[in-house]
């Protein structure tokens, strides 16, 4: 069972709490497409989304032929940060829901992160991180 | 063991990692290693072929559902509630609605990957290669050859058989026997036009200016036209052909090059570069009609005394002459536009052809599109507004069947509103107008909003085709009715500033569609012949000058209370 350690101490009041065990899932899909992939990301337990327009090319020009013309080539890029356990999850709902297995529909990839921090409740971080 | 396992407390997400479905792990590398070796096209379920080409078509089919279903509905319900005659051969407009809207969307996307390309690349490099003298030969013969191009010129062949042989002769006469003629007529007048517009470019001429003295002229040879009885049947024609001619092939086209030719000259950034050359395409054209009538008046005395056209009179169902008809059709129409633009970039810019296939399936999806577009003008489009122009006199007019449907005032109401309905709805609609109420939002940094021109812009298109519907139900004469309109636009001209001229002018040009004109043309056929008029011409003409009007009307109204504002403040 991976430990959960969200927060650090809480001695001093300019503290920052920095969560630890997140996961960073980054969908890249049709422009259009991305509310269906932040639906089911929320459904799946996502807490946010952040979306970036982008333009990018991939399988559209080599292997699809003709077919490539129905790809669009403005791309919207999806940001999930997700806990780690989570995060499996997600991506497997995501990967669905945007039909990612049909070629030129886009990718999805997730890596980890070394931290990140954003506004927890205090009396949340003070649950946490009391036994370091 | 099994109980401790039970009660152990599970997390969700440990839960969730369970039953998850099976990831198998591949080795990036391998495959990218494996992938380079030979790229050959993947296999596809039936499922990927719908997930990619489903949302492709539908969203490109309700583009021209949305433009052409009311219009449509609008007409067959007008005719079945107001009018009390049911739509004849339902079945068969229906299905012509159906071939007009898949034309159109196969045409509009083949024009953007056949055409487009070929054209921007030009536009964008020829103007630095090559002497002004042969980009305005070039620009010449793109004005001309796209004009053949355009879908809503099928409608002027088309338009013949219903003007009368006895009250319009030469008339009838360039429009069943010549009207190559008449379509080459029309391509002068576009070349011509494009030619001028590019000219402004390397001057820098005002586009004040340009109108004037394009205006003075045409509205010279209409006058005089007009005092020839054997000639004024034409003017509505000649007015009417510039309406056609600025759809959308030849719109996209000729402004890539006008950019290009406008970077060229030192004019970068000019937002308003765009501009104008529209106009000028629905001015040149009625010049060039004009004079080609001339001269067939010249040319043939007395029309009654050629002999009749041999097969004129057969009515050939239309499936026999289809689909090879309507694809060799297709085929004129568009190959000389593909070959021009092939030669001038193989030979005259030496630039290899990129993305081959791509260009050839926008080439054939044009071709195709076009063939879908004829055939569904001929059944659907034509014979749609036909009946409608046919029934709608019974509303006023005793007719064959008894007496009027309504009182003759209320008849006549009935049918102007009918009318500017009709135009304030096509209007509204059009795609090309929505883009260019943005445009002009910008420019105008929200003085001019969009929803505020398209209503101008429909407005006074509607307010046109009432007046044009008028003409032909009182059988006005069609000289003093464009006099007086295009004086006054003349005059609203003369005050007008820059921006709002090339707005207004341009405005007129853009409204007029590919489904509206056809449309609108057959519709005033029809009423022409069903209350006797020698011709159905001029409906056209009219809803252009409406918009000019009052959209220059609504910018002096902006300038004015502009100034009071600022009067206000001080």
């Amino acid at each position: 069972m991976p430990r959960v350690r969200k927060g650090s101490e809480m001695k001093q009041r300019d503290e920052i709490v920095v969560l630890t065990d997140a996961v960073l899932i980054t969908c890249i899909v049709q422009r259009g497409v991305a509310d269906t992939v932040v639906d089911a990301a929320t459904e799946a337990g996502a807490q946010g989304a952040t979306i970036f327009y982008a333009r990018g090319t991939g399988v559209r020009q080599k292997h699809l032929g003709v077919l490539g013309i129905t790809v669009n080539a403005e791309k919207e890029v999806i940001y999930i940060v997700a806990p780690s356990d989570h995060a499996d999850h997600i991506f497997e709902r995501v990967y669905v829901a945007a039909k990612l297995d049909t070629p030129g529909m886009g990718m999805i990839y997730m890596a980890a992160l070394e931290k990140m921090a954003t506004y927890v409740p205090p009396e949340v971080a003070a649950r946490f991180g009391q036994h370091d | 063991m099994t109980e401790k396992v039970l009660q152990r407390r599970l997390r969700y997400g440990e839960f969730l990692s369970a039953v998850r479905v099976k990831q198998r792990r591949v080795s990036y590398k391998e495959v990218h290693a494996d992938a380079g070796r030979k790229p050959r096209m993947q296999r596809l379920r039936l499922v990927d072929l719908h997930r990619l080409l489903t949302p492709y078509v539908s969203l490109r089919f309700m583009e021209q559902l949305r433009a052409v279903v009311p219009l449509a509905l609008f007409l067959a319900l007008f005719q079945i509630a107001a009018l009390r005659a049911d739509v004849l051969q339902g079945e068969l407009i229906a299905f012509g609605m159906l071939a007009v809207m898949l034309g159109l969307m196969f045409f509009m996307d083949g024009v953007k990957y056949g055409l487009m390309p070929f054209s921007e690349n030009i536009g964008f490099n020829l103007p630095n290669r090559a002497t002004p003298a042969v980009v305005l030969g070039f620009a010449f013969l793109l004005g001309g050859i796209a004009t053949l191009a355009e879908p809503a010129i099928g409608a002027l062949r088309a338009a013949g058989s219903s003007v009368d042989p006895i009250r319009a002769p030469w008339l009838h006469l360039l429009l069943t026997r010549y009207p190559d003629r008449l379509v080459m007529a029309v391509g002068l007048g576009v070349g011509l036009a494009v030619v001028v517009g590019m000219l402004r470019f390397f001057f820098a001429w005002r586009m004040k200016t340009l109108v004037i003295a394009t205006l003075i002229p045409c509205l010279a040879l209409t006058a005089y036209a007009g005092f020839d009885p054997r000639l004024a049947p034409i003017i509505g024609l000649a007015w009417d052909c510039g309406a056609i001619t600025t759809g959308p092939v030849t719109v996209p086209l000729v402004l890539a090059l006008g950019i290009g030719v406008a970077a060229a000259a030192g004019q970068e950034d000019n937002p308003l570069a765009g501009f104008g050359i529209v106009t000028l395409a629905s001015l040149f054209p009625a010049i060039a009609v004009m004079l080609v009538a001339i001269g067939l008046v010249a040319e043939v005395p007395d029309p009654a005394l050629l002999l009749p056209i041999v097969g004129a009179g057969d009515t050939l169902p239309w499936w026999e002459q289809t689909p090879a008809g309507e694809l060799i059709a297709a085929l004129r129409a568009i190959g000389p536009l593909i070959l021009l633009l092939w030669l001038v970039q193989r030979f005259l810019l030496g630039d290899a052809i990129k993305q081959r296939n791509l260009i050839g399936y926008g080439v054939v999806v044009a071709v195709l599109g076009m063939a879908l577009f004829n055939l569904g003008l001929t059944v659907g489009l034509i014979p749609l507004g036909n009946q409608a122009g046919a029934t709608v006199p019974a509303a006023f007019s005793a007719g064959s069947n008894g007496a009027a449907l309504y009182p003759y005032p209320v008849g006549i109401g009935l049918t102007l509103i009918f009318a500017a309905t009709l135009g304030y709805g096509a209007t509204v609609a059009e795609p090309a107008l929505n883009a260019m109420g943005t445009t002009v939002e910008n420019l105008t940094d929200g003085a001019f909003p969009r929803r505020l021109l398209i209503q101008t812009v429909a407005v006074g298109v509607a307010l046109g085709i009432a007046l044009g519907v008028s003409k032909i139900i009182f059988q006005w004469s069609m000289l003093p009715l464009l006099l007086c309109a295009y004086t006054v636009a003349l005059g609203c001209t003369l005050l007008s500033s820059e921006e709002y001229v090339s707005l207004a002018w341009d405005s007129a040009g853009v409204t007029t569609g590919p489904v509206t004109v056809p449309l609108v043309l057959a519709l005033g056929l029809g009423l022409g012949r069903a209350v006797g008029a020698a011709e159905g011409f001029g409906i056209l003409a009219m809803a252009s000058v409406g918009p000019i009007v009052s959209v220059q009307l609504v910018g002096f109204w902006i300038r004015r209370s502009a100034a009071l504002a600022a009067r206000q403040e001080r």
